[in-house]
């Protein structure tokens, strides 16, 4: 094993969580290696500071804090307290619905379909069908019954 | 671990002052991890206070598959990378370089016998050293120290808080030490 390898054994040495086999390695190394020795005197050193370190205190009041917005959030509506968890969700699903309904529709936008191309032309037709008819009525009078079955 | 299933199972049946003991229990657990996370003591407070909100919202849905201090450590770092998230930093912006003072200030408190150490500025001035030096750590660093060395969790609790393989919480924690070393270099000689 090289220096490398027993110094992330160091770490787990100091919170007493290697083998009895890589302990024993270690040791050896140790008795050996002064540079390795050193690393570890360091180590010690940086847990003693966390050692030393008191903990600290939440401020006043905590629980009397803590009760007072359970009590709040419990008079709010559902959909206010459930709302904020589902803000991302909503605005994705909206941005993708959108997306859809643009995709599917963008030729509608962009583009005038043949088939309607068409249906103008026969609109037009139409209108000079009826024109002929309404030409022929100022002139001749209204088609008798006879006539329009014959198709004047 | 027991009590804590039986208190929640107290409370999950609608007994509010089994809550209140899990939280008398737990606020000073939470409070330092949260402290020791996000280096501000209004804020630990603060996002303290939501953990056990969402431990009251989410009691339901806790299946004991893990022990209660497991989830509730859980909650608690999720929480503390969420706030992180939110604000789009990976290390908070304060002050983290060392002035001759505190230094000198830290040597002294190295070289000196533990039972010395009793004054109370002596202790919170080497609080605030410590909490400086990590505060300079990125996120990973910070979370898997302070579940190490604050909390004292086992390599294999830490797994479970972190859902990491054993191997990764022997790299990391051996990655993180390195860094605060490296920040607190003043304090040995060169090699």
């Amino acid at each position: 094993m090289s220096c490398k390898e027993f110094r992330l054994l160091l770490s787990a040495y100091l919170d007493q969580e290697i083998t009895e086999d890589e302990e024993e390695k270690l040791l050896k190394h140790l008795q050996a290696c002064s540079g390795c020795a050193r690393e570890l005197e360091y180590l010690k050193q940086i847990k003693r500071l966390f050692l030393l370190k008191e903990k600290k205190e939440p401020e006043e009041f905590f629980e009397t804090r803590l009760f007072a917005r359970i009590k709040d959030k419990e008079r709010q509506p559902i959909w206010q307290v459930y709302l904020p968890a589902f803000k991302k969700s909503i605005l994705v699903v909206l941005i993708s619905f959108l997306l859809i309904v643009g995709f599917l529709n963008y030729k509608k936008f962009f583009y005038q379909r043949p088939t309607e191309v068409v249906s103008d032309l026969l609109i037009e037709t139409r209108l000079e069908e009826n024109f002929e008819e309404e030409i022929l009525a100022i002139y001749y009078g209204p088609p008798s019954i006879e006539e329009r079955r014959l198709g004047r | 671990m027991e009590e804590d299933f039986k208190l929640l199972a107290r409370f999950k049946k609608g007994d509010q002052q089994a809550f209140e003991l899990l939280v008398r229990k737990y606020k000073m657990v939470v409070f330092n991890t949260v402290y020791s996370i996000m280096g501000n003591t209004q804020e630990a407070d603060d996002i303290a206070q939501e953990v056990f909100l969402k431990v009251y919202t989410k009691a339901g849905s806790f299946k004991g598959e893990s022990s209660f201090s497991t989830w509730l450590y859980r909650i608690t770092v999720n929480r503390c990378v969420d706030e992180l998230r939110k604000r789009k930093i990976k290390i908070i912006s304060y002050e983290t370089e060392f002035s001759q003072d505190e230094k000198l200030r830290l040597k002294d408190v190295l070289a000196s016998r533990e039972e010395d150490i009793t004054e109370d500025l002596r202790k919170k001035e080497l609080q605030d050293v410590i909490q400086k030096a990590m505060n300079s750590l990125p996120e990973k660093d910070r979370i898997i120290l302070t579940l190490k060395e604050i909390e004292g969790l086992s390599y294999n609790e830490i797994s479970k808080v972190m859902k990491i393989s054993l191997g990764k919480v022997k790299i990391w924690l051996f990655r993180a030490r390195q860094k605060l070393k490296e920040k607190l270099s003043f304090l040995f000689p060169e090699e």
